[in-house]
């Protein structure tokens, strides 16, 4: 049974030997050469001394594109005219596969056509050296972003090419994007990936490390959210990261999402050891957006609110052609700077909103029965833990595409807007706990005329792309 | 046509991970009357062509919503007729990457032989009544169910 222990250089080492070969050579990998390579970077592309030193909300877009000039192009685009402060590079999804010749097709079929025939950025096919070319002509620190369940060979390409900060987890790259890995299998993986960050961070090369938060970026409840990235946080920290960004996938109702947000950094200050800076990132809305761009700067203005309001380190930015799929640098920076815009106008003022602290109680209570329940079902290990308590259902996430995760759970909104657990399976949260969600959403139910239903559900899944938060009958 | 409830294969297809789209969608078909085999996400073509040999599907529906479709669909009509498979078919999502006008898009899925093809803003009512209407279903009362704790 998997147990959290840190991978001696050794093991270390013979991972690194096994999975280089076939698509990157060991060579190109070189840990001594790829820390020189880190440092010589100037201290304003250090990723983690960005982050950690930001004196404001930093703002950082998703964005990759198959063709390594393209790339960089968009990269700087998104620098000069949308003023980002951190700069991604999302993975195209036959990489997140490990379909390394599928995304090689589709490079080849970008280059011929001049045209992109993949979704992202395929950095284990461009290898070592087109990610280090990135890296030097772009002006900012870079993260890898992406939704890879076994993230071994794209940690050791990008991070020997320049890159700083690594987004994911064994349980956030699993449960959302897979249906091909049980937990034990990408926790062992991700135990690799935290290892070679802590490697890095020992030669005195940060890397920091994002747990993906959003999840399924569907009505998740804010406490099942912060347990698990809290928990690969945990998983990070006992391998050598000491740069640790807890995500939170904006809900939409304010009062929630500056409580969550709150929570989520006094859980992570509490249960992460002293060793770890922890720093925060919000993610604009992750759910359907509005086709109409007006509507969907409406959405990510509301974001930019938000971020303004509670002061995550960073934020994750959307594009108001959010709707219709990867959206041209134009549209990308236009996100940014509507961003921007909100978070500069909010920081002259002085807000209260009323109800944080009853919610951020309320947050903070459930996660703390989620993470015993996890630290009971291990033992004292939260490897083991997470595995068993999945398995178990005591954790759980809703509409995940793996069976690692029960899917028992299913939210829906009360009557304010906020996220509240209609069905609970087995989750470890307490009857009063329960009882709360539960009057939350019978008010709501009150006020509609219905009955709770799997339509309420539904209704609430398209209800922003609809132009709405909640999803009230008769809306159409 | 079976004369019991229609049968649908219902999954999202290639690497795509994308799964809340199909549970809510399985739930509208049953709720109409539909017998669902929900293949859930990232299934392969070789997949979605047993299934609906193996349940007799009347209708297949593939949902994609990452971009990768084109790739991902090629062929599938071939298995699926090398399977014996004689049913309706039907895909949406986000079909291509980038900004690609839908009806380039949807002309596009036609030509490679699906009956419908469908947008990622399209509601889950609209894919229902259309796969209603390709099968000639009667309409049926809608049931809604409740939810306990």
């Amino acid at each position: 049974m998997i147990e959290d222990k840190r991978l001696t250089d050794t093991e270390l080492e013979a991972i690194t030997d096994r999975i280089t070969g076939d698509w990157v050579s060991r060579a190109a990998v070189d840990f001594a050469d790829a820390v020189a390579f880190h440092e010589s970077l100037p201290p304003h592309k250090r990723f983690a001394a960005v982050l950690e030193n930001a004196e404001a909300v930093l703002c950082q877009p998703r964005a990759g594109v198959p063709r390594l000039d393209e790339h960089v192009e968009l990269l700087q685009h998104l620098d000069e005219e949308g003023g980002a402060d951190l700069l991604p590079t999302t993975i195209d999804s036959y990489t997140r596969d490990n379909a390394y010749e599928k995304a090689a097709e589709g490079l080849a079929r970008s280059r011929e056509t001049d045209s992109s025939e993949l979704n992202g950025f395929p950095a284990v096919n461009h290898g070592v050296e087109g990610c280090r070319e990135v890296v030097r002509r772009v002006d900012a620190p870079v993260q890898v972003r992406h939704g890879t369940p076994d993230a071994r060979l794209l940690a050791a390409v990008t991070l020997a090419g320049g890159f700083q900060s690594f987004e994911g987890g064994p349980i956030t790259y699993n449960l959302p994007y897979t249906s091909a890995y049980d937990l034990e299998t990408t926790i062992e993986y991700w135990q690799y990936v935290d290892r070679l960050c802590g490697a890095y961070t020992e030669r005195g090369v940060t890397i920091n490390r994002e747990p993906f938060g959003p999840l399924t970026g569907t009505l998740v409840p804010p406490s099942i959210a912060i347990a698990i990235v809290t928990i690969e946080g945990l998983l990070a920290a006992t391998q050598g990261v000491r740069s640790v960004t807890l995500g939170y996938g904006q809900v939409g109702n304010l009062v929630q999402d500056v409580a969550a947000v709150r929570a989520m950094a006094a859980i992570g200050a509490e249960y992460l050891p002293d060793s770890v800076t922890v720093t925060t990132v919000l993610h604009q809305w992750m759910g359907g957006f509005p086709r109409d761009e007006a509507r969907a700067h409406g959405v990510i203005g509301l974001a930019g609110a938000t971020a303004a309001l509670v002061e995550p380190t960073k934020v994750i930015t959307k594009s108001p052609q959010e709707a219709v799929g990867v959206p041209t640098a134009e549209s990308n920076a236009a996100g940014l700077r509507t961003t921007d815009q909100v978070l500069r106008m909010l920081d002259e003022q002085s807000i209260t909103l009323d109800g944080v602290d009853r919610e951020q109680a309320l947050i903070e209570r459930s996660v703390r029965s989620l993470l015993d329940a996890v630290y009971e079902a291990g033992d004292g290990d939260i490897a083991r833990g997470t595995v068993r308590a999945f398995d178990a259902g005591t954790l759980d996430i809703p509409f995940p595409p793996s069976d690692a995760a029960a899917g028992d759970v299913l939210p829906a909104r009360d009557d304010d807007g906020r996220v509240r657990l209609l069905k609970f399976g087995a989750v470890a949260l307490d009857d009063e706990t329960k009882r709360i969600h539960r009057a939350r959403l019978d008010r709501r139910a009150d006020t509609e005329g219905r009955e709770l239903s799997f339509r309420m559900v539904a209704d609430d899944v398209s209800a922003v792309s609809d132009g709405r938060l909640i999803g009230r009958p008769g809306d159409d | 046509m079976s004369a019991t409830d229609p049968t649908v294969v219902l999954g999202t297809i290639g690497s795509d991970a994308h799964a809340v789209g199909i549970t809510l969608l399985d739930h509208a078909l049953r709720e109409a009357g539909f017998t669902v085999h929900n293949l859930g996400a990232q299934t392969a073509k070789t997949e979605f062509a047993t299934a609906a040999a193996d349940h007799d599907a009347d209708a297949v529906l593939v949902s994609s919503l990452y971009g990768h479709a084109q790739q991902d669909c090629a062929g599938l009509h071939d298995q699926l007729a090398a399977a014996g498979v004689d049913a309706t078919t039907v895909v949406g999502g986000n079909l291509a990457v980038g900004q690609t006008d839908f009806e380039t898009v949807k002309q596009r899925f036609e030509e490679m032989g699906f009956d419908r093809v469908f947008s990622a803003q399209t509601g889950f009512e609209a894919v229902v009544d259309a796969v209603k209407t390709e099968l000639d279903v009667d309409e049926r009362s809608p049931t809604t169910t409740t939810l306990g704790a």
